[in-house]
């Protein structure tokens, strides 16, 4: 509908044109929402260094045995420093869900008003995606930097990979609760309960059923086997990133599945500009 | 009040006057073994104004929301011509971005070249001067104020309204009817639907949402 007033795109420009742009905007306020939320941004400044300094001044030196899947041997390691890892992706998981959550569950009806005004819920999907990996990889940055004021690991990239890892299972699992979840309390209670467990089992300093089988289905099982590699190894097979992969990719989906549920219109009458829509139901009889 | 609908209008955007804008046929809806809507028909024609009023429960936004697409009827069936405009009852705006970056944020949804008819309502509603302001930041009205901007800016062929006025101040109140009046001689079918409704003599046509169905109610002139 073209008027003096509010022109829209014409109809001969790339299709491109226009989603391009709603993808960009989407974007852009995907991740101004999330880098506004004070509190995560606190947590992420302060919760992290202090975390890592905490554990490292209650744990010592001690050498612990840690089951290296990647070469299948006992890894001789150093207490200290395995805790500090385990922290970081404790914290990382913590804040990532906890920010994905916030941000899915608050916009929710903002993002179904954004649908019924003709945003193609692909769009605001991939727009949703994209600040989660944006701001996974900063979360991970962030904290693996944060790492070497208490410890140099050997390989700091494969660190934040495992990191980056974790914060993106986490962000989809928030992605997903915040989908299915209405109330504010149950949802941060799942995130911090689903974080604690997981990534405490990992550790065989704090947990004597470490190092068990059953552990490779847990969600940090594959993000724990990288950045041990990366803390106490000089090579990097791979080992690890199937395991977090699948993971993500479960969350992601069955998360952006719950939201095109809550967001989807039965009637594109706010995307059509010619032509009758509908019918938008089954017709059936009603009793008189 | 069934109707007939008529030829099809796509190339004068459902714009012209008489012609039918928005077709709602058999329109049912239940809650469990509840019924609030029952085999409800009726059309909006481009260039009227119409309300429905009826007591709170009634169904009307049950029946806005069915209209919109943002709800779907247990049966029946709604066509529309053109674009369409949504006012809901509950003010759905994001907390965290300011009234500027809601009409980009609405400007990419509609896919709007420019956004003159938004800043123009928005001067015209009398909150330019919270342009930089985020909406937690707002006051009740000039929530609303921007929940109806958004629902105006790209100029729709169809404007449902749910409760528009609510929490605004007399000034506005009338400002509103003058935008109303406007959108109508441009060719907008405008239904608006309230649970009190001050002057009739405003609508075109007023129905009384009661039992699922709507009445007819007589002209306003014909009134005590």
């Amino acid at each position: 509908m073209t008027t003096p007033s509010a022109k829209t795109l014409s109809a001969d420009r790339p299709a491109l044109t226009r989603t391009s742009r709603a993808y960009l905007t989407a974007t852009h306020y995907a991740l101004s929402e999330l880098t506004r939320n004070r509190f995560a941004m606190g947590l992420l400044i302060i919760f992290v260094p202090l975390w890592y300094y905490l554990l490292g001044a209650l744990f010592d030196s001690a050498t612990v045995a840690f089951k290296y899947a990647a070469t299948g041997v006992m890894l001789q390691v150093n207490s200290h420093n395995l805790t500090l890892l385990t922290a970081g992706l404790n914290t990382i998981t913590l804040i990532v869900g906890f920010l994905l959550f916030a941000q899915t569950r608050s916009s929710a009806a903002f993002d179904r008003r954004l649908v019924l005004c003709g945003y193609r819920q692909v769009t605001l999907l991939l727009a949703k995606l994209t600040g989660m990996v944006v701001i996974a990889a900063l979360v991970a940055l962030y904290a693996a930097l944060a790492l070497l004021f208490f410890w140099r690991p050997p390989s700091l990239p494969l660190v934040w990979l495992g990191f980056f890892g974790d914060a993106l299972i986490y962000g989809a699992l928030g992605l997903f609760i915040g989908a299915v979840v209405t109330s504010e309390i149950t949802g941060f209670f799942l995130v911090i309960m689903v974080s604690l467990l997981d990534t405490v089992f990992q550790n065989p300093v704090d947990n004597p059923v470490a190092n068990k089988p059953i552990l490779r289905y847990f969600p940090s099982y594959g993000p724990t086997q990288i950045v041990v590699g990366g803390g106490f190894t000089h090579g990097f097979t791979g080992y690890g990133l199937g395991y977090t992969a699948v993971w993500i990719v479960a969350l992601a989906l069955l998360g952006l599945l719950c939201f095109w549920l809550r967001t989807r219109a039965w009637n594109a009458g706010g995307r059509s500009h010619a032509g009758p829509v509908g019918p938008v139901g089954p017709v059936a009889q009603a009793p008189a | 009040m069934a109707s007939t609908l008529t030829a099809n209008t796509a190339d004068s955007g459902g714009k012209a006057p008489g012609n039918v804008a928005l077709d709602a046929r058999g329109v049912s809806k239940r809650y469990g073994r509840r019924w609030i809507l029952r085999d409800l028909s009726f059309a909006l024609t481009a260039g009227s104004l119409v309300g429905i009023v009826g007591e709170n429960g009634a169904g009307k936004s049950t029946l806005l929301r069915i209209l919109a697409g943002e709800l779907r009827p247990s049966a029946g069936a709604v066509s529309l011509e053109g674009a369409l405009g949504y006012c809901p009852q509950t003010v759905i705006l994001n907390d965290s971005l300011t009234v500027a970056q809601h009409l980009d944020y609405f400007g990419a949804a509609y896919g709007l070249a420019d956004l003159r008819r938004a800043n123009d309502l928005v001067e015209r509603l009398g909150y330019a001067g919270y342009r930089k302001t985020p909406v937690r930041a707002l006051s009740g009205g000039s929530k609303q104020k921007l929940n109806l901007t958004i629902a105006l800016m790209h100029d729709p062929a169809v404007l449902l309204l749910d409760e528009p006025y609510q929490g605004f101040d007399w000034e506005t109140y009338l400002r509103f009817w003058e935008l109303a009046a406007e959108l109508r001689q441009r060719g907008c079918a405008v239904l608006i639907i309230s649970h009190l409704v001050y002057d009739r003599s405003r609508f075109d046509h007023l129905y009384t949402l009661a039992a699922g169905q709507l009445h007819r109610e007589p002209p306003a002139a014909s009134q005590a």
